[in-house]
C-alpha cells in the first residue's frame, strides 16, 4: 500500500506536466510527387512539399488578395535601382539549414553566396531545369557561362560573374541585362528555395532523396510514390503569425485564431498519395485525412450550389472555394510524325481535333460543373487575362468534319479517315491511370468518334507521363498549368520555343511566335501587351497547337479541427500557417 | 436382319444423366441463352451501336423514373459554320479552305438540335449510353474472355500435365518447378505484375494473362491422371502394338481424362468471367473503346456515391446470373461426366 501511495505521489506532478499532445496534419497528394531538387521540380504535388521545406527570398503574403509579394529568406524587399536592372537582396540573419549528417553536427546559416550557387544551379545544363526560363537570359554572365558548361561539360559554380555578387556575407546584387518586371515572382517561386552547396555536391546523383532547406519543415520519412512524413525543421527561426487582415471579414475571422503564434504550429505533416479520388472521399469522411481538394465527381455529393451541403456543415466541415489561377489545355505535340507539322493539311486535322472536344460537356460530366469555361491562355486573377476573348476552336463538328473533308482525310472501307496519303490515321492520347483520367480517356474517344479517328489510348503514371512529354514523345494530351505568379508570361512562356524540353510540351518552335512573345518580355502589364498576348493566343488557334479549354474551380474541405486555412491562388501550400485544435481532433 | 443394339458411349450416358438433372438443365439453358447473346451480339445483330448516346446524362430507368438529375439535358446542339472572329491582324493558314467551305455551304449558320430520351429501359451512363445495350455489348466482352482464357489455360495446363505425367523424373520436375514458381505468388498479385509489365491494355492482353497464369490447376489434375494411366494395360498394349508417345499421350489415355479437363475448363470460364471484371474494375482490363461488365462496374463506382445504382446493378446481375449458371452446370457436368456413376 504505502509502495502504491509512492507511486501515485510520483504520478502526480508527471500527469501535470504531461507534453501537449502532436499536432499532425494528414494530407493526401494526387499524383505522385517526383523528387525533391527543386532545380528539377515542375509540378504542383512536389512544389507544395517543397514550399515547406525550402525558401526563397520572397514569398506571397497569406491573406492579401490579389497576391502580394513579401519578403520570406529576405529581410526587406529588395531595393531596385537602374531601371529595375540592378537588384539588392539583403538576407536575414540567423537562418539555418535543417539538420543533415553532411554538416557534421554543426549548425549551417544561410548566407548570400547559398542564393548564387542556387541560382546558378538553374543554368547548369545537367540539370535541364524546367524552370530556368525565370533566370535565362536575364542576368549577366549567367548564360555565357551555361553555353561555356554546355561546351566543355563542366558549370564552373565557383566563376565570378557581374550579374551576381554577394556583396557581404548576407547581401545579394543582382544584375540584369535588362528590365524585368517579373523578376521578383521568379525569386518568390519554392523551385527557386535556397540550397547548400555542401549538401548539392555530397549527395550528387541522388539529390531529390535529400532535401535540405531552410524551411519550417524537414523530410523525415519518403515512401516514393506513397509517403511522405514532414517534422518541425528544428534549427527553424522564431517568427510569428501576423498577418494583416484588413477589412475582410474571413482574414479577420483567421487572424483571430492565429495571430501572435509560432510558425509552424503543427508538428507532423504526414502525406499519402492517393490516386483515387473516392478512396480520397470516404478517408477524409473518416476523418483520416484533414484537408481534400475536392475532386469534380464528388461535388453533387458535398455541394449545394456554392455552399457546402447542410449534413456536412453541421459536422463543423468547412469549405472554402476559389477560382483557380489556372487552366486546362489540350495540346498536341508539333514534332510528331503524325499530328506535327506546319503544312494546311496538318493544322487542319489539329484544328479539327480540337474543334471535336466538347468543353461544355466536360465541364458538366466531368467536372461536374466545378470549372468554367475559358478559352483565353491566362486565366481570370492573372495579370493579362481576357474574359471575353472568343475563341476559333470552339466545339464545332460539323466544321471539323468539313474541314478534314476539305483537305484530303477520307473515310477508308472501315469507316475511319485516313491521311491524305493513304496511310492510316489514330490519335494516341495519354493519360495516367486513375479513374478520372479513364473519363477524360471517354471525353478524347467521343471527340475522335465525331472525327471518325481511330483512337488509341498511352496510359502512363504521372511522373512518367512529365518526363515523356518533355522528351517530346506524347502525341495529345489534356495538362493543366496552374500561376506560379500572378502575370500572363507565366502562363505564354508555355509556347516559347526555347522552352521545348522543359515546359513547351507541345514542343512548339515558331519564329513568328517567338518573336511576338520576345516583344512581350519588354513590357509591363499594359494594354499594348496585351494587343500582342491576344496575336500570341490567336496564333495557337491558328496554327492548331493548343486549344484551352476550362479554369478550375477549387474546392477545399478542411475538417473542424484545422485553424486557421485560406486557400491561396499563388503558394502551392500553407501549411506552416496552420494550426490543429488537438482538442477536437481524433486522436492518432 | 435387325443390328444388335450398340452399347451406349461415354458422352450418350453423360448426357442421359445431365437430362436427369433438373438444376443442371436449367443452368444449361441460362448457359446457352448468355452464348446465344454473345454470338448475336458478335455478328452485329444486336447492341452494335452501344456507344450511341440515346439517354440524357444518368438516364433513370423506366421502372425508377427518379429525380432528374440537374447535369441532364435533353437538347445539344451542333454549329455547321461560326460566327467570323477577329483575328488580330495575323493570316489564318487554313483561310482557302474555309472559304470553299463557306462557298459550298453559304446558308450554314444553323443549330442541329438533339432529342435524347429522359428514361431508358435499365437506364443510363453518364454520357446517356443505353445501360441495357451495354450490359449485352459487355457479356460478348466477359464470355469471350472467360472461354478463349480458359481455353488457352486448359490446352497449356493439359499439353503440360500430360507430357510431365507421362514422362516423369527429370521432364516432371522441370514441369513441377515451373508449376511451384507460379502457385508461389498470390494469383492476383501475379496477374497484375504481368499487366503491369505487358501496359497495353486489350482484350487480347487480358486472355494472355489470364491463360498464361491459370494453367496450374488443370497441370495438376491431368498430370496425376497420366500418371495413373500411364501403367495400365491399354496404354501398355498400345505401346506394345508400336504406338508412338504422342499417340499414347493423347489419342489413348486423353479421352480417359476428358471428364476432368472438361469439368476444370468450366471452373476455369467461371474464374476468369470474374478475373477479368475484377482486372478491369482496377483499371488494368479492357481498353476504354471496349465495354464489359467490369468495366461498368469500374465506371458505376463512382455513379454510385452520386445515387445512380443502375448500371452497377444491371452489370453485376447479368454476372451473377452467368457465374451462378455455370458454376451449377460445372457441378452437373461433373456428376454426368464421373464413370463410376452408371445411369
Amino acid at each position: 500500500m504505502g509502495r502504491l501511495l509512492f507511486i501515485l505521489v510520483l504520478a502526480m506532478p508527471l500527469a501535470g506536466f504531461a507534453a501537449a499532445p502532436e499536432k499532425v496534419l494528414h494530407l493526401a497528394l494526387s499524383a505522385a510527387e517526383t523528387g525533391f531538387d527543386p532545380v528539377m521540380t515542375s509540378d504542383l504535388n512536389t512544389a507544395s512539399i517543397e514550399q515547406q521545406l525550402f525558401e526563397s527570398l520572397l514569398t506571397y503574403d497569406y491573406l492579401a488578395r490579389p497576391a502580394r509579394l513579401v519578403p520570406r529568406l529576405a529581410a526587406d524587399m529588395p531595393t531596385v535601382t537602374d531601371q529595375g536592372r540592378t537588384w539588392v537582396f539583403r538576407l536575414k540573419h540567423g537562418v539555418y539549414f535543417a539538420p543533415d549528417p553532411v554538416f557534421k553536427g554543426a549548425r549551417r546559416e544561410a548566407v548570400a553566396q547559398d542564393v548564387i550557387y542556387t541560382l546558378m544551379r538553374f543554368m547548369d545544363p545537367k540539370n535541364r531545369s524546367p524552370y530556368k526560363f525565370l533566370v535565362e537570359g536575364k542576368i549577366i554572365g549567367l548564360d555565357e557561362l551555361a553555353e561555356a558548361a554546355r561546351r566543355s561539360g563542366h558549370f564552373d559554380y565557383d566563376a565570378k560573374i557581374p550579374g551576381l555578387e554577394a556583396l557581404d556575407r548576407y547581401t545579394l546584387r543582382v544584375r540584369l541585362k535588362t528590365t524585368d518586371y517579373n523578376f521578383a515572382h521568379a525569386m518568390a517561386q519554392p523551385m527557386y528555395g535556397i540550397v547548400a552547396r555542401e549538401v548539392i555536391e555530397a549527395y550528387a546523383g541522388d539529390t531529390a532523396s535529400h532535401p535540405v532547406g531552410t524551411g519550417p519543415y524537414h523530410l523525415v520519412r519518403w515512401v516514393r510514390s506513397a509517403r511522405m512524413v514532414l517534422e518541425r525543421n528544428p534549427y527553424f527561426r522564431h517568427e510569428t503569425w501576423n498577418f494583416e487582415a484588413g477589412d475582410d471579414p474571413d482574414n479577420r475571422r483567421i487572424a483571430a485564431l492565429m495571430r501572435g503564434k509560432t510558425i509552424p504550429q503543427i508538428d507532423r505533416i504526414d502525406i499519402q498519395v492517393i490516386e483515387e479520388p473516392q478512396s480520397v472521399w470516404l478517408s477524409f469522411g473518416k476523418g483520416e485525412l484533414d484537408m481534400v481538394g475536392l475532386a469534380g465527381q464528388f461535388a453533387p455529393l458535398a455541394l449545394q450550389g456554392d455552399h457546402l451541403q447542410p449534413k456536412y456543415a453541421a459536422r463543423g466541415i468547412r469549405l472554402d472555394r476559389i477560382s483557380d489561377p489556372s487552366i486546362a489545355y489540350y495540346f498536341i505535340n508539333q514534332q510528331d510524325p503524325v499530328l506535327g507539322g506546319m503544312s494546311p493539311e496538318k493544322i487542319a486535322l489539329r484544328r479539327a481535333i480540337f474543334m471535336a472536344q466538347n468543353d461544355e460537356e466536360m465541364i458538366r460530366v466531368i467536372d461536374k460543373g466545378q470549372a468554367i469555361r475559358n478559352a483565353y491562355p491566362i486565366p481570370a486573377g492573372v495579370a493579362g487575362a481576357d474574359p471575353g476573348y472568343r475563341s476559333v476552336l470552339d466545339y464545332n463538328p460539323e466544321l471539323a468534319n468539313r474541314l478534314l473533308d476539305q483537305t484530303g482525310y477520307a473515310r477508308g472501307p472501315d469507316g475511319y479517315r485516313r491521311m491524305p496519303d493513304g496511310s492510316p490515321l489514330a490519335v494516341r492520347y495519354t493519360s495516367s491511370l486513375s479513374s478520372q483520367d479513364r473519363e477524360l480517356d471517354e471525353m478524347m474517344k467521343k471527340a475522335l468518334d465525331r472525327l471518325s479517328i481511330r483512337f488509341e489510348s498511352e496510359k502512363l503514371k504521372f511522373p512518367e507521363i512529365l518526363k515523356t512529354e518533355r522528351q517530346c514523345h506524347v502525341q495529345i494530351r489534356l495538362s493543366a498549368w496552374i500561376a506560379d505568379y500572378p502575370d500572363g508570361d507565366n502562363f505564354m512562356q508555355l509556347w516559347y520555343g526555347p522552352h521545348i524540353h522543359e515546359n513547351n510540351a507541345s514542343c512548339y518552335q515558331d519564329p513568328q511566335w517567338d518573336r511576338l512573345y520576345e516583344q512581350t518580355l519588354t513590357l509591363p502589364d499594359s494594354p499594348e501587351r496585351n494587343v500582342l498576348y491576344h496575336q500570341l493566343a490567336r496564333l495557337l488557334e491558328l496554327k492548331g497547337v493548343t486549344k484551352v479549354s476550362t479554369t478550375h474551380i477549387r474546392n477545399v474541405l478542411s475538417q473542424p479541427w484545422v485553424l486557421g486555412f485560406k486557400p491561396h491562388p499563388i503558394l502551392p501550400s500553407v501549411w506552416a500557417y496552420l494550426d490543429i485544435d488537438t482538442a477536437r481532433a481524433p486522436r492518432e | 436382319m435387325a443390328q444388335p443394339n450398340a452399347s451406349p458411349g461415354l458422352w450418350t450416358l453423360a448426357w442421359r444423366r445431365l437430362q436427369r438433372d433438373r438444376v443442371g438443365m436449367v443452368s444449361l439453358a441460362v448457359v446457352v441463352a448468355y452464348l446465344c447473346v454473345v454470338f448475336l451480339a458478335l455478328g452485329g445483330w444486336i447492341a452494335r451501336d452501344w456507344t450511341r448516346e440515346v439517354g440524357v446524362n444518368y438516364a433513370p430507368p423506366v421502372f425508377f423514373p427518379a429525380d432528374q438529375d440537374e447535369t441532364a439535358i435533353p437538347l445539344g446542339k451542333s454549329i455547321a459554320l461560326p460566327d467570323q472572329v477577329d483575328l488580330y491582324g495575323l493570316q489564318d493558314p487554313l483561310a482557302p479552305q474555309l472559304e470553299a467551305i463557306r462557298a459550298r455551304h453559304p446558308d450554314e449558320a444553323r443549330s442541329i438540335p438533339e432529342r435524347r430520351q429522359l428514361t431508358l429501359p435499365l437506364g443510363g451512363d453518364k454520357w446517356g449510353h443505353d445501360v441495357l445495350t451495354k450490359v449485352i455489348k459487355g457479356s460478348e466482352t466477359s464470355i469471350l474472355v472467360g472461354l478463349v482464357a480458359a481455353l488457352l489455360a486448359t490446352v497449356l495446363g493439359t499439353v503440360m500435365g500430360a507430357v510431365s505425367g507421362y514422362f516423369g523424373r527429370w521432364v516432371d520436375d522441370s514441369f513441377n518447378w515451373l508449376y511451384g514458381v507460379f502457385t508461389s505468388i498470390p494469383y492476383l498479385l501475379l496477374i497484375f505484375a504481368i499487366a503491369a509489365v505487358l501496359q497495353q491494355k486489350g482484350v487480347s492482353t487480358i486472355i494472355l494473362i489470364l491463360g498464361l497464369t491459370g494453367w496450374t490447376g488443370v497441370f495438376r489434375l491431368v498430370r496425376a491422371e497420366y500418371l495413373k494411366h500411364k501403367s495400365r494395360e491399354y496404354v501398355l498394349a498400345a505401346g506394345a502394338m508400336g504406338a508412338s508417345h504422342a499417340r499414347r499421350m493423347f489419342i489413348h489415355i486423353l479421352p480417359n481424362t476428358s471428364h476432368v479437363i472438361l469439368v476444370q475448363l468450366s471452373q476455369n470460364v467461371v474464374g476468369f468471367i470474374k478475373s477479368e471484371v475484377i482486372l478491369s474494375f482496377l483499371g488494368f482490363g479492357v481498353p476504354v473503346d471496349v465495354v464489359s461488365w467490369g468495366s461498368m462496374l469500374n465506371e458505376a463506382q463512382n455513379e454510385l456515391i452520386l445515387g445512380k445504382w443502375w448500371q452497377l446493378a444491371a452489370a453485376g446481375t447479368a454476372m451473377a446470373i452467368l457465374v451462378t449458371a455455370f458454376s451449377l452446370l460445372t457441378d452437373a457436368l461433373r456428376d454426368a461426366l464421373d464413370p463410376k456413376l452408371k445411369y
